[in-house]
Order: C-alpha cells, then sequence, then structure tokens
C-alpha cells in the first residue's frame, strides 16, 4: 500500500514538474512569436580578430544566428554559447546555410575578451563564428528591438538576463529561441528554416494532445500522427453500424 | 384523400415557424451589411450564428422527416424514436436561443476551434451552445440510425445500396427513395461521430482547459458541416425521386445508373469536406488534390443522372402542375445551380480567388434556399393537399412561385455579384474600400423581403391545408 501511495505521489510529483516545464514553454513560444519579423538595426561591430564590420555585411550572403552573452557571465552565458556550438555541429550546415554572431552586451567587455572567449570556446579559427562588441548606444538598441532584457545585480555585478538566440535572413527575425537550454529538435527545426524549407507544424509543449501531424525535425519530412485515427474513425463507426443493423435477414 | 402522418405534421409546424423567422434574420444582417441599423451592430454575429445553425437544423430536420414519411410506404420506424427525434430538436434549439439571446453566443455555425472558447461572451453561453449541439447530435444519430434499421428489416444492406443492379438483376425492386436515402444515412452517422468527437474535445477544453490541435478540430468540424448540409440535401432530392412521377404519370425507377452513381457518392463524398480547408496551408498537398477530385466526382455523377433522371421524367409527360410539383421541379434546378457554383468555388484555383468572398454563401444559398427549402416545401405541400384535397388555385400558385423565384433569385445574384467584386463574408460593417459591398447588401434584403412576402403567401396556401389536416390526424 506505502509503495502504491509513494508511486502515485512521485507520479504527481513528475506530472506537475512535466506541466509546469510545459507552461513556461508555452510562455516562452508566445514571445518569440512576437519577435518574428522584426527588423535588426544595422550597426558596426568590432570582432574578436580585431575587425570592425558592418552587422548587415554578416548576414549578406547567408542567415545569421545572434544570441547574446558578456564574458564574465557565471550563470547560462557559456553554458548557452557552448550549447549552440554542440548543436550546430550535430546539425551541420554552418557556413553554407548560416553564420553565428555572439554579442555581448557588456560595456565592459572588450575586444580582447571576445578573442579569450573564441580561444576558450576553440572557435578563433571557424571563419563562420564571430565574437563581437559594439558601442553601447547600439547595443541598447539591438536588444531593445529584441525585447532582450538585462539588468546588472549591484551586490554580485553579474547581469540578470534571458537566454535569447534569433534567426536573421536580410536583417529580418524569422525565429526566435528564448530560454535555455535549448532543445537540440527546436534547433533541427531551426535549421530547416534558415535552408529555406517550410517547417508546417511545430510542437507545441503541453498542447500535443491527438495531432494530425507530426513534423520530423531530423528528416525535414512529416508523418501522420495519432489524431488521424479520429478522422478515420468516423467512417470505421459508419461502416460498423450499417454492417451491425443489416446484419440480419431481411424480411 | 390520404390521411397525413401527425409526426409529418408537427414537422411541417415547427418547419413553418422557424424558417420564416430566420428568413427574417438573414434580412436583417444583410439591412446591416447596407449600413442601416447601426443601434443592433453588436447583434450581428449573434444573429449570424443562430440563422447558420437554425437553417442547417431546420433544413436537415426537415428533409429527413420528408425522407421519414415518404419512407412510411416501404418500411415502419419506430414511434417512439419520432417522438424522440421531435422532442430533442426543439430541447436543442432551446439551449440554442438561449446560447445567442441570453448569452450572445457570436462564433458562427461552424464554431471552429478555438473561437467559441476565445470569444468576448460568457463561458456558460459557450457550454450551452455545445450543449444544443450535442443534443441535436445525439437525436439526430439515434433517428438516423432508426431508420437504418427500419430499412434493414425490409433490406438487406445490397439491396438497400442497389448492389444488385450493378450485378445486373433487377429484382427485387428497390425505390431510389430507399437507396437514397440509406447512402444519406450510412453518411449522416458518419458525420454526427465527427460532430460528437470534435465536441468531446472543444468541452475538454472549454471545461478541462485541455488544448486540441486547431488543424484537427478544422478537419473534423468540416466533415461534420459539409457532409451534414449535403446529405439533407440528398434526402430532398430522395422523396423527389419517389413523388414527382406521381405528378408525371410515369415511374422513375432505380436503375444501374442510378445505383452506380449514388454509391460513388457514398464512397467519394466523405473526401469532398476537404475543399474547405484549402487555405490551410499546414493540410499536406495531396489531401488538398483530394478534395478537388472528390468534389468533382461526389457531385457530377448523381447531378448529371437526377438531372437527366427529372427532365426525361417531365419530357412530353402528361405533367400535372400545381404547387408541389412545380416547387420539386424548380428546387431541383436550384440544386443544379447552387452545385454549379459549388463546383467553381471547389476548384482550387478558382478558391485562390472566391474563398472567404461573399461567392460562398451565394452557392450554399442557391441549393439550400432555392433548393433543398424548395423540395421541402413541395413535399410538404404535397402531403397537405393529399390529406385534405381542397380546390387548388392555379394563379395564386403561379404569384407565389414567381415571388420565390424573383425574390429568391434576385437575392443570389446580389451574392453572386458581391463575391465575384470580392467583398468578403462575415463583414457586419464595410469599411470604405469595400463600400461597393454594402449597396449590394441593400438589393439582397429588398429581393430578400420579396422572398419572404412570397413565403407568407405560401404559408396561407399551406396552412389552411395543414389546420384541416391538424384536425384529422389528431
Amino acid at each position: 500500500m506505502r509503495v502504491i501511495i509513494v508511486g502515485l505521489l512521485a507520479t504527481l510529483a513528475c506530472c506537475g514538474a512535466e506541466l509546469a516545464q510545459a507552461a513556461d514553454l508555452q510562455s516562452s513560444l508566445r514571445n518569440e512569436v512576437r519577435l518574428v519579423d522584426r527588423r535588426l538595426p544595422d550597426m558596426p561591430l568590432r570582432l574578436g580578430d580585431g575587425r570592425v564590420v558592418q552587422l548587415s555585411s554578416l548576414w549578406r550572403d547567408t542567415p545569421l544566428l545572434v544570441t547574446f552573452f558578456y564574458q564574465r557571465c557565471t550563470g547560462t552565458c557559456i553554458p548557452s554559447l557552448r550549447l549552440i556550438r554542440d548543436a550546430v555541429q550535430q546539425v551541420g550546415g554552418l557556413g553554407r546555410d548560416y553564420r553565428v554572431l555572439a554579442l555581448s552586451f557588456d560595456d565592459v567587455d572588450t575586444v580582447a575578451d571576445m578573442r579569450l572567449q573564441a580561444d576558450a570556446m576553440e572557435l578563433a579559427s571557424d571563419p563562420n563564428w564571430f565574437f563581437a562588441v559594439a558601442a553601447g548606444k547600439n547595443v541598447a538598441q539591438i536588444t531593445s528591438e529584441l525585447d532582450f532584457g538585462y539588468w546588472r545585480d549591484p551586490s554580485t555585478g553579474q547581469y540578470v538576463h534571458e537566454s535569447l538566440l534569433v534567426a536573421v535572413d536580410q536583417g529580418r527575425v524569422i525565429r526566435a529561441l528564448l530560454g535555455y537550454p535549448i532543445p537540440l529538435s527546436r534547433f533541427r527545426e531551426l535549421a530547416w528554416e534558415l535552408r529555406g524549407s517550410f517547417v508546417p507544424y511545430y510542437e507545441v509543449p503541453g498542447e500535443r494532445l491527438l495531432r494530425c501531424f507530426e513534423f520530423n525535425p531530423r528528416t525535414g519530412g512529416f508523418r501522420p500522427d495519432w489524431g488521424l485515427l479520429l478522422l478515420l474513425a468516423q467512417g470505421v463507426t459508419a461502416i460498423a453500424v450499417a454492417l451491425t443493423v443489416f446484419n440480419r435477414p431481411a424480411r | 384523400m390520404r390521411k397525413a402522418n401527425t409526426h409529418t405534421l408537427y414537422w411541417i409546424g415547427i418547419t413553418l415557424v422557424l424558417f420564416p423567422i430566420l428568413v427574417v434574420l438573414g434580412i436583417y444582417m444583410r439591412t446591416v451589411q447596407f449600413g442601416q441599423l447601426p443601434a443592433t451592430q453588436s447583434w450581428f454575429y449573434p444573429m449570424m450564428t443562430l440563422h447558420g445553425l437554425g437553417m442547417v437544423g431546420v433544413c436537415y430536420a426537415a428533409s429527413m422527416a420528408c425522407a421519414v414519411d415518404a419512407l412510411r410506404r416501404y418500411i415502419e420506424p419506430s414511434g417512439a424514436i419520432s417522438w424522440l427525434a421531435l422532442a430533442g430538436t426543439v430541447a436543442g434549439v432551446v439551449l440554442l436561443l438561449v446560447s445567442v439571446f441570453l448569452g450572445k453566443f457570436a462564433a458562427g455555425w461552424y464554431f471552429l476551434y478555438p473561437l467559441p472558447m476565445r470569444g468576448n461572451w460568457p463561458a456558460w453561453s459557450t457550454v450551452m451552445f455545445l450543449s444544443a449541439i450535442t443534443v441535436l447530435g445525439a437525436t439526430w444519430l439515434i433517428w438516423s440510425v432508426d431508420m437504418l434499421r427500419a430499412i434493414a428489416r425490409r433490406y438487406s444492406l445490397s439491396e438497400a445500396l442497389g448492389w444488385h443492379y450493378l450485378a445486373g438483376r433487377t429484382e427485387p425492386e428497390v425505390p431510389p427513395l430507399v437507396l437514397i436515402t440509406t447512402v444519406s444515412l450510412i453518411a449522416c452517422v458518419a458525420c454526427l461521430v465527427a460532430g460528437v468527437i470534435a465536441l468531446a474535445l472543444s468541452f475538454a477544453d472549454v471545461l478541462g482547459g485541455v488544448r486540441s490541435d486547431a488543424l484537427l478540430m478544422k478537419n473534423l468540424t468540416f466533415f461534420f458541416g459539409h457532409v451534414l448540409v449535403n446529405l439533407s440535401m440528398y434526402l430532398g432530392l430522395a422523396v423527389t425521386y419517389e413523388v414527382l412521377p406521381e405528378y408525371a404519370g410515369r415511374p422513375w425507377k432505380a436503375n444501374k445508373i442510378v445505383a452506380l452513381s449514388w454509391n460513388t457518392v457514398l464512397v467519394v463524398f466523405l473526401a469532398a469536406y476537404f475543399h474547405h480547408l484549402y487555405m490551410d496551408f499546414v493540410q499536406p498537398v495531396v489531401v488538398q488534390y483530394i478534395g478537388q477530385v472528390a468534389s468533382y466526382i461526389s457531385s457530377i455523377p448523381a447531378a448529371v443522372v437526377t438531372l437527366f433522371g427529372a427532365l426525361m421524367l417531365v419530357y412530353r409527360s402528361k405533367m400535372r402542375w400545381n404547387l408541389a410539383s412545380i416547387l420539386l421541379f424548380v428546387g431541383l434546378a436550384g440544386w443544379a445551380i447552387g452545385g454549379g457554383g459549388a463546383g467553381i468555388d471547389s476548384t482550387i484555383l478558382v478558391n485562390m480567388k472566391f474563398h472567404n468572398t461573399l461567392w460562398v454563401p451565394a452557392h450554399f444559398h442557391t441549393y439550400m434556399l432555392m433548393g433543398l427549402m424548395l423540395l421541402v416545401t413541395g413535399y410538404f405541400y404535397h402531403c397537405c393537399q393529399a390529406a385534405t384535397e381542397l380546390p387548388e388555385k392555379p394563379s395564386f400558385h403561379n404569384l407565389v412561385i414567381l415571388l420565390l423565384m424573383v425574390g429568391g433569385y434576385g437575392m443570389l445574384f446580389m451574392f453572386y455579384l458581391s463575391g465575384a467584386a470580392s467583398i468578403p463574408r462575415r463583414f457586419a460593417v464595410y469599411p470604405a474600400e469595400l463600400a461597393h459591398g454594402a449597396g449590394y447588401a441593400g438589393l439582397g434584403a429588398l429581393f430578400a423581403a420579396l422572398f419572404l412576402v412570397g413565403l407568407i403567401v405560401f404559408f396561407v396556401e399551406i396552412g389552411k391545408r395543414w389546420i384541416r389536416a391538424f384536425r384529422v390526424a389528431v
């Protein structure tokens, strides 16, 4: 009996945690959708290798993934960058389908810090990864455009902030991923969009009950989901009813 | 003189009350679109919801009542279920009226998910609306299954579907009424099951907060709505096959071609509803093509066979033209004309331009109002006249037909012109860019009022017969 109660409580706890996570993700999704179609301002960037380039030059030939971080962050910045790096390696297409910009939002960060960060992540020699700083007013402008909020806690000197990755095509946001960690499946969906493929179905956490079709981010195809059976159920029921009702000798 | 069935007389009475009220709601909507009655604009969408669901319900129940009445020559439906059908339909209508008039529920008769749960009306009115459809759907499902049961007592499934004609045999002789009704009722069970599933998922959302997939819900809802509307039409045609020969003095029998065309309808028309989802870009493309092909295959064979059969029946016959036979004949014409409009709109290339314009209400009003409702009223008049044998006044009948035709087709012509001019449907008030829509709406309202006058004159004519038939029957 005790085992059953403990088991039930554990199951309830797991369900509760899953529902809370689903609610968080739904809230993130709503915020992500708001960012789509926004235009990013052009601005000069100072890259880790010392070059000064215009932001627009980075998205001129291929879409650009933009994320924000600061070098002294003891929170999610560096793990988030590593996660993006690993996801890029797994999904592929870097350079051909997109490039990546990690832009510091901390005015204390310097070009040397950017170089150090690129070295630390073994990305310094990768021509499709950019670590950059920009003038404070430009950073304020771009973060404001993307509703990316950050606030310095005076007691720790650390910033309180979200994690954001936006996909930009010719200066226009085509998709945004909010939160940390980003599930690999969501990154795969993003990659399909960056390749110009249409992704018709997105998984909405907590709303998966009986869908018609499911997008497979690994293959880029779609597969029937359980909900499709409901569309067949009515025909099958009608046939079953007809056969049952007529299953008697006619007079 | 043929004694009228009591249930049928009740259905005639209900139809005679509800139908003109719903016509008035239609005139009200066109008047608001014309820019008049500004103080009542907030009622436009609740009235649109009531007009839509009310008309679909009246069409289905009335056509079913006609089919049941005509089928009594061959089968014996359950008396208890007939009463249940009446009581359930009245209960459903009452719930609907409460939802719309007290709760101002205004999601349209499609109740397309998730709009019923997101509107600015109270949640209880959504529950009331969903309950209304649940009561109506459950009642009609029981009614349909009982009719199938009654048919099954006399015919096997293969006989009722006319498969022996396909095999080259002519015995036993199965009336087209039985064949078409069986096809319609099997489809009816499918569509009502779809409605039940859509309602269950809607209740899960409104009561339990369980979200559903919008694409799945739209497929379920349109399967339910499309099939229900079409099978109502088929039931109207079924009684025409039965009654029109009485006036032509010639038989209109089932044969291989009739059986083939209606079996094709049963197989294919369940997939035709996909044409309602052409704009749903997440629906796989192959399904869109299935929708177009199924729309053609399900409508053209049955239409050609029926219309050709009707014309051959009338051609050089000693046709007795009275109000019933004229209404049945022009009802067939309305079905054909509206079906043509629907066929045009079910073509993907055209639908890209016409989708959600007033072309859509144009074609469905053509086959529902000038098609099905004329068939139904024609049959009702036939019943009442057969039960009373009162003297008929041809000149009076010609006036009725003239008013109905001029009013009805005038109103429809305004819809078609509006659709061709890209006026969107479901706009209560037209913005400056669509100001030309208001003119069409005003003229449409005038023609509809003319139709209503014709309807009232007709009701005077049928009303006298109904009262007398009712006295005899009860």
